[in-house]
């Protein structure tokens, strides 16, 4: 079974491993790992390091749906198999690139307080003062593009090659149709970002 | 690595020097900060157990992994009991800490409207932490669906879980 070579992997990949940071958030209420069957639990001791990215999004996600599987609650998806990560990468930060190129505009043509865009380590924040502030990121493991917005909250949206288009599975909200409505409607002002 | 890059600046307990990052450094909420040294309800309860359900999700590559459990009165319905342990940020913590305190006592149909902008709102969590909020909204969810399964399906579904378990994260 797949499932029983898990640990083993771990732990070669953790002997591998250089402790790189403490992580501060491991005191008692850390969990034991992710995803391992029942009866071949893995807990962290003391020094823990992140395991290898790669090697975990596979292992942890599997592919079975399960026939209780709705499109609007968490799913257990095999992100890895879905997009190859430097295709994820060309298209998350050509999108991101575009955005950030649009909001840049957008600031220079509407009259708003403290409107600011900042854009760091593929990290796009647009500041709009009080009405609030905008990140998105890249989320790799996932195949995710991220958005943290003060009128819809957290959304994360895949790509759907169908459409050519960044999508949020569980309320089928097209990214920039997304934002274009909610920034336009902060700011007073329409934006196109297509 | 945005998380990652938060959880080095608000090197909470552990005295680190934090690097200059993309992240600009905010304080934590105070209520995020007290979750964080005094969590409630960490723990855990038997997944084989009928009344327990059991929600997980997350992943350690993207930083955050919580499992959330509920022990329910078969009878009533009613979430007599929760417990959480959680790998991740201050938030993430404060989050999942939240979401046990917030199901005890109510019915399991009840829980299933808390939403992620309500525990966002308690924390007071700052925009890149929402999906912090999030996580534990679905934590709440996947617990419930965990025990309905194992009522639906009680010798088929302790039979699958202890096989396998997925982690729900999309």
């Amino acid at each position: 079974m797949a499932s029983r070579f898990v640990p083993r992997l771990f732990l070669r990949r953790l002997r591998m491993r250089r402790r790189t940071q403490p992580i501060s958030s491991l005191h008692e209420a850390s969990a034991e790992s992710a995803g391992v069957s029942g009866d071949r639990i893995f807990s962290p001791s003391g020094s823990w390091s992140p395991p290898d990215f790669q090697c975990v999004s596979r292992v942890f996600f599997s592919a079975r749906p399960s026939s209780l599987d709705e499109g609007k609650g968490p799913a257990a998806i095999d992100y890895p198999s879905l997009l190859p990560e430097e295709e994820f990468h060309r298209l998350s930060d050509e999108t991101i690139h575009d955005l950030l190129e649009k909001f840049e505009e957008y600031g220079d043509a509407i009259q708003i307080d403290d409107y600011e865009v900042d854009f760091g380590n593929h990290v796009l924040t647009l500041k709009l003062g009080s009405l609030g502030t905008y990140v998105i990121n890249k989320q790799t493991p996932n195949r995710q593009i991220w958005l943290s917005s003060p009128v819809s909250g957290p959304s994360r949206f895949d790509w759907d090659a169908m459409s050519n288009t960044w999508v949020y599975r569980r309320t089928k909200a097209n990214l920039f149709q997304l934002l274009e409505e909610e920034v336009g409607q902060l700011c007073g002002q329409p934006i196109s970002l297509r | 690595m945005l998380r990652a890059a938060g959880r080095r600046i608000l090197g909470l307990g552990s005295g680190h020097r934090a690097p200059a990052a993309a992240v600009a450094s905010r304080g934590y909420h105070e209520r995020v900060v007290d979750h964080y040294d005094n969590p409630r309800n960490v723990g855990s309860f038997d997944k084989n157990d009928p009344t327990v359900g059991t929600g997980l999700v997350g992943a350690p590559a993207c930083g955050d992994v919580m499992k959330l459990q509920i022990k329910v009165d078969d009878a009533t319905g009613k979430i007599v009991d929760a417990c959480f342990k959680t790998f991740g940020c201050g938030s993430a913590i404060a989050s999942s800490s939240v979401a046990t305190e917030w199901v005890k006592g109510k019915h399991m149909e009840e829980v299933l409207s808390i939403k992620n902008t309500e525990i966002a709102k308690h924390l007071s969590l700052p925009p890149v932490k929402l999906h912090c909020s999030m996580l534990a909204e679905d934590a709440i969810k996947a617990a419930v669906k965990d025990y309905e399964s194992k009522k639906a399906k009680p010798a088929a579904a302790n039979a699958e879980t202890a096989q396998t378990e997925k982690v729900a994260s999309a």
